[in-house]
């Protein structure tokens, strides 16, 4: 089936050599080496990779009356571009927006990450995979504790204001590369579709039990630890902002979302 | 891990046969299925229905139906068809193994008058009791009669809305409706249009819909995994009422509309538990434009469509016996004093001891 869906963006997009990097069940995400507008000899300013991009490419739903497919489509596409300029203008670390076509449901956006030594793309999931299999003391080990808390950090940014990212697992979390010499890496968030303006604290605390969940099922050896390293960066955010009983409030609904534990507990 | 189950099969015994009384909405239903000894997923190992019986509850054009009439309906039936699908069935009493009752989730009052009904047959005839779930009893009589392994189930009724895929011995609920069950969406609009409540006011408008054809815009309502249907009828109704469209096409929109959220949840999770097999059960399952949703979205996913007919996904007897009798053939008994039953009663509280 794919075959179809990727002859249909290649019409929309002719003259883009698209790359196919992931799918899911509404869209599929493409790489791409060539700027939608800009000309071959000048390179975009303020992204970090201006050799890649990424096109996330929502296909038609051939299930769908046509009319409603396009409604949705429209507003699921642009309302996820909206998102990813609000996030940009807050200066929160997520895919800058390049470029927008939402009838036909096509989001350019920046290209994060980069390729593992051992050839897989710095999501968080393959980096502690990677990690794990070093051993113990790297799998646990400083940098481990740095990124994890860096990941809470992003999260309780996105929380502080009020934006729910819906879907958080560890494979929508990227490692970007701060330095070219030594391993320093800062964390982003990516994949917004199902993200949401929310200043619900039962929102928030879903949010985090969700990714607790995914990494439990994903990395169960440590998971324990890694849990307790995000919720500490998450920590550190509110009481760096004094908002000590936003975060208590979250804390204790996160204790009862555990305890209700029924829903979306599907992960993995 | 192999599962056991003839732990309670009497030496010679070759066939277990079991009652299954279901009272949890407008219909009452009593069925009656035998299986054979050895394990159910067999396939040579099919239960066989021996009866069917099920009498349904209409209330009046642009009404719903009363807990309490419905109750009284049962009540009234439930002796006659009792006996009705036993004779059907050509057995002796002393050859049923369990009596199962749907123990929840359902109206209160009809499920009560039922549950009665069945702690009577049990002590009567001193034959042991088993409480259904109702979901579960839907679920499994969908795989029994398709022969679906591993599905992912879409249970659509008029009380229950849920997407729900199997794992760890549970059956666990991926999304489901915040508010009205599609059913009941279906149901209450039916009122307001003031059309047949029988067969089922679904299948009328399934009907009208298919005279409409012009698209009319309506809230979509997909929350993450779960929907929500009650402000999508509350629009429509607005739209009844204003007199501007015709019906056929209000039908026609509404069911567009709440199928392309049912297969879109759908979609998701199948993608989320990597399955290519969709199981439709509950009495909104028998809409073909739904089934044909669904055969065009799973089309694309390279998979399969498992879906029943109106004998087996309207609320019937046999689904919970079959539910019942996996149960009893894995030890389950149910003592008098627990055969409470309950209008809320979740898909996933059930231990599935009968599958690995």
């Amino acid at each position: 089936m794919s075959k179809e869906i990727i002859e249909r963006v290649e019409k929309i997009l002719p003259d883009f050599d698209l790359k196919l990097v992931s799918q899911g069940a509404e869209a599929l995400v493409f790489v791409t080496e060539k700027h939608p507008y800009l000309p071959k000899d000048i390179k975009p300013a303020g992204l970090t990779n201006v050799n890649n991009f990424i096109v996330k490419y929502r296909p038609r739903k051939p299930y769908r009356h046509e009319k409603l497919d396009l409604q949705i489509t429209k507003s699921r596409t642009a309302g996820e571009a909206k998102l990813l300029y609000k996030l940009d203008s807050l200066n929160i670390k997520a895919p800058k927006l390049i470029a927008l076509d939402a009838i036909n449901g096509i989001i350019w956006m920046e290209f994060l990450g980069f390729r593992l030594p051992n050839g897989n793309f710095s999501s968080l999931k393959n980096w502690l995979w990677f990690i794990e299999k070093k051993g113990e003391s790297e799998a646990i080990g400083q940098l481990a504790k740095d990124v994890m808390r860096l990941v809470g950090y992003a999260i309780a940014e996105l929380h502080l204001n009020e934006i729910v990212h819906g879907d958080l697992t560890s494979s929508n979390i990227v490692l970007v590369k701060e330095s070219e010499t030594e391993e320093k890496y800062s964390v982003a968030l990516i994949d917004f579709g199902l993200s949401s303006y929310s200043n619900l604290v039962e929102d928030k605390a879903v949010d985090i039990y969700v990714l607790e969940r995914a990494l439990v099922s994903t990395h169960p050896q440590f998971s324990e630890l890694y849990n307790e390293w995000l919720l500490e960066g998450y920590h550190s955010l509110y009481s760096e902002k004094k908002k000590i009983n936003a975060w208590r409030d979250v804390e204790r609904r996160l204790a009862a979302v555990r305890l209700r534990g029924r829903k979306r507990s599907m992960l993995g | 891990m192999k599962l056991d189950f003839d732990t309670r099969a009497k030496p010679g015994q070759k066939w277990y046969i079991a009652l299954g009384m279901e009272g949890s909405a407008n219909k009452i239903g009593i069925g009656i299925i035998k299986q054979p000894i050895g394990d159910p997923s067999n396939p040579e190992n099919r239960s066989i229905i021996l009866s069917n019986i099920r009498d349904t509850y209409n209330a009046p054009p642009g009404q719903g139906f009363m807990p309490r009439d419905v109750a009284r309906h049962h009540r009234n039936w439930v002796v006659r068809i009792v006996a009705k699908a036993i004779s059907e069935a050509k057995i002796e009493i002393n050859e049923i193994n369990c009596i199962c009752f749907t123990q929840g989730p359902g109206m209160g009052a009809p499920l009560q008058s039922v549950v009665i009904a069945a702690r009577t047959l049990s002590l009567m005839w001193k034959i042991p009791l088993i409480g259904v779930n109702h979901c579960v009893g839907h679920i499994e009589m969908g795989r029994e009669v398709t022969g679906a392994n591993n599905p992912v189930v879409l249970y659509v009724s008029g009380g229950n809305t849920q997407v729900i895929a199997y794992s760890r011995q549970r059956y666990r609920i991926f999304g489901e409706t915040l508010d009205i069950a599609v059913g009941n969406c279906l149901d209450r609009f039916a009122r307001v249009l003031k059309i047949s409540n029988s067969p089922s006011p679904g299948y009328n408008i399934e009907q009208l819909a298919k005279k409409g054809g012009k698209f009319i815009e309506l809230p979509y309502t997909v929350k993450g995994m779960d929907l929500s249907m009650s402000g999508i009828l509350e629009f429509i109704e607005e739209l009844t009422r204003r007199q501007n469209e015709k019906i056929e096409d209000l039908c026609y929109s509404l069911q567009e509309c709440l199928f392309a959220m049912l297969v879109e949840i759908t979609e998701r999770a199948m993608a989320h538990v990597n399955s290519n097999q969709v199981l439709i059960v509950g009495g909104v399952g028998c809409n073909e434009r739904l089934q044909e949703m669904m055969n065009i979205m799973v089309k694309d996913r390279n998979g399969y469509v498992y879906a029943t007919d109106e004998r087996f996904c309207i609320d019937n007897g046999v689904m919970i016996a079959q539910a019942g009798i996996l149960e009893y053939r894995m030890g389950g008994n149910c003592q008098i004093e627990d055969s409470v039953c309950s209008q809320k009663f979740r898909t996933d509280e059930v231990f599935v001891k009968w599958r690995e």
